[in-house]
């Protein structure tokens, strides 16, 4: 399936629970409601046509006016890429497991927990996971976090 | 008389266990010799590398991802230069194409060469850590030659590489690929039929290709289980399409299967290195436009890159607001995902396969810390 026919089905099968974000490259990047977000993971998951058994990657972003989930996954069997985020935009950030999808999401939760800040319901083990045990400064990657010694790197001019 | 009361124990292994390839601590339950669960800890090489990128241009973040998978570190520049490269869709030189697929061989070889090395050494041969090793030596030698580092390079650049191959660079690369060619069949000869490592080894860590995809398990550890499935052919990145090489696959999806996978990506790697030196043109080996290393300004946007490296996918997910620094590099590691299914691995195995599990899964810890 090239990207071009991946969007097309999308579009289809999917409607308005996966936006198209405007990225500027080939590999389409959807936006997922939070509300929709398991359900649209299960149906990537289930569905016999895409078959996205395998996540690459997920995350937390925080871009400095709000907190991002990204999910990257790829289908072994099909060969086909898609990327979704989900904003977030509530004071105590949440978003559901889907570990239950994707066994593989179970570190990943783990770190973006730890990391961020973002709660993970339906998570079996949010404990201390990169950090050491008796942490208790924060989120580290948030973007107003820094440390004791930072020093920001000035913008250059050219 | 009354039955023996047994139960179960913890045992507590690393982080400072000479086995587990960095600091990875291993808790263990066993019920007598056999090992029930592990659970692994990490977190002790947390060098926050990817909160480091956030405030360093996006020159400056290449030497930083030298350090996130060090054996392999030819890949880590050539993922974050593609994700800019496809950002800011640069184009790169015929030329500078060449010589990266030719360094990300030789260093895919390189690290299953200290594979070969260290699993051995791992499970009681040391002989072929001497052999593996000295082969390694030839293509580091290449490096140095190169661009005068033997571990963390900063060779590949956005747009394309440091500098251009020394004369003497292609005669040598030749060579090393005639010794390692003829050297395979000593590795061979060494493990493939030996008793002890077969039985250390055949039926050992089973990993069944529906676990393996749905833990993000990838590159040979995924092969091993069955699985054909190489991001150099499924998702072709660079100049790979050009080359005529296989996937090899094994199916018995154990420790002895990884160790043959392993060895017949090093007879695929010397495939590709010989066709690239054939092919390799003259030319330019940067950009026309030059990246100036302060300044450089990819347009805002996000991009997922991934290559195929000696663990697996490697993959960078880059989000730019068009600024001289990046808002977010997450990194993803093959040995993450690899560690993370350890536990469905162990099978009531003992201590000593469990040493030989983890040895072979590859698993390198600064990649799974960061």
């Amino acid at each position: 399936m090239t990207h071009d026919e991946l969007r097309a089905y999308v579009a289809d099968k999917f409607g308005d629970k996966l936006t198209l974000l405007d990225t500027g490259r080939a590999e389409p990047m959807y936006e997922v409601k939070l509300s929709d977000l398991h359900d649209v993971a299960e149906s990537l998951r289930k569905d016999e046509t895409l078959q996205f058994d395998y996540l690459c990657n997920l995350g937390g972003t925080d871009t400095g006016e709000r907190l991002e989930v990204h999910y990257q996954l790829a289908s072994i069997y099909k060969n086909n890429r898609i990327d979704f985020k989900v904003m977030l935009t509530d004071d105590k950030p949440s978003v559901p497991t889907v570990q239950d999808i994707w066994p593989a999401a179970n570190w990943y939760e783990r770190e973006m927990w730890e990391l961020y800040g973002i709660n993970v319901e339906g998570h079996n083990n949010l404990t201390r996971f990169l950090l050491p045990d008796d942490w208790d400064q924060g989120h580290p990657m948030r973007k107003d976090w820094d440390a004791p010694d930072f020093i920001r790197l000035p913008e250059f001019k050219g | 008389m009354s039955a023996l009361r047994t139960e179960e124990f913890t045992v507590n292994m690393g982080p400072h266990h000479p086995s587990t390839h960095g600091v990875c601590r291993l808790i263990l339950t066993m019920d007598g010799e056999k090992v029930v669960k592990v659970e692994p800890v990490i977190g002790y090489l947390h060098r926050a590398l990817e909160k480091i990128c956030e405030n360093r241009t996006y020159v400056q973040c290449i030497p930083i991802l030298d350090r996130f998978e060090y054996v392999t570190a030819m890949s880590c520049n050539y993922v974050f230069a593609l994700a800019v490269e496809k950002l800011a869709e640069i184009e790169v030189p015929e030329r500078a194409e060449y010589i990266r697929v030719i360094m990300l061989e030789l260093n895919r070889i390189a690290s299953h060469l200290l594979f070969y090395g260290v699993t051995a050494m791992d499970i009681g041969a040391l002989t072929p850590f001497l052999y593996g090793l000295r082969e390694r030596e030839l293509i580091i030698d290449l490096f140095e030659m190169t661009c005068g580092q033997r571990l963390t390079y900063n060779y590949i650049r956005i747009g394309g590489v440091a500098r251009d191959l020394p004369p003497e660079f292609v005669p040598k690369c030749r060579e090393a690929v005639k010794i390692i060619t003829d050297k395979l069949v000593d590795y061979e000869g060494l493990l493939n039929e030996n008793p002890i490592w077969k039985v250390r080894n055949q039926g050992i860590g089973y990993l069944s290709p529906e676990d393996a995809i749905a833990y993000g398990v990838s590159g040979p550890v995924l092969r091993a289980s069955g699985v054909e499935y190489d991001i150099r052919k499924n998702d072709p990145y660079s100049i790979y399409d050009r080359f005529d090489f296989n996937i090899p696959t094994h199916q018995n999806g154990d420790c002895y299967d990884r160790y043959l996978q392993r060895l017949a990506e090093i007879k695929e790697s010397l495939k590709i290195i010989t066709q690239a030196l054939d092919g390799l043109p003259e030319g330019e080996i940067q950009p026309k436009k030059k990246i100036n290393a302060i300044t450089y300004k990819p347009p805002a946007g996000e991009v997922y890159a991934r290559v195929e490296n000696s663990r697996g996918e490697l993959g960078v997910y880059l989000i730019s607001d068009g600024s001289t620094k990046p808002v977010r590099v997450k990194t993803r590691g093959g040995s993450y995902n690899q560690l993370q299914a350890l536990p469905i691995m162990v099978n009531d195995c003992l201590i000593a396969d469990l040493v030989a599990i983890f040895a072979s899964l590859d698993v390198i810890m600064p990649e799974v810390d960061r």
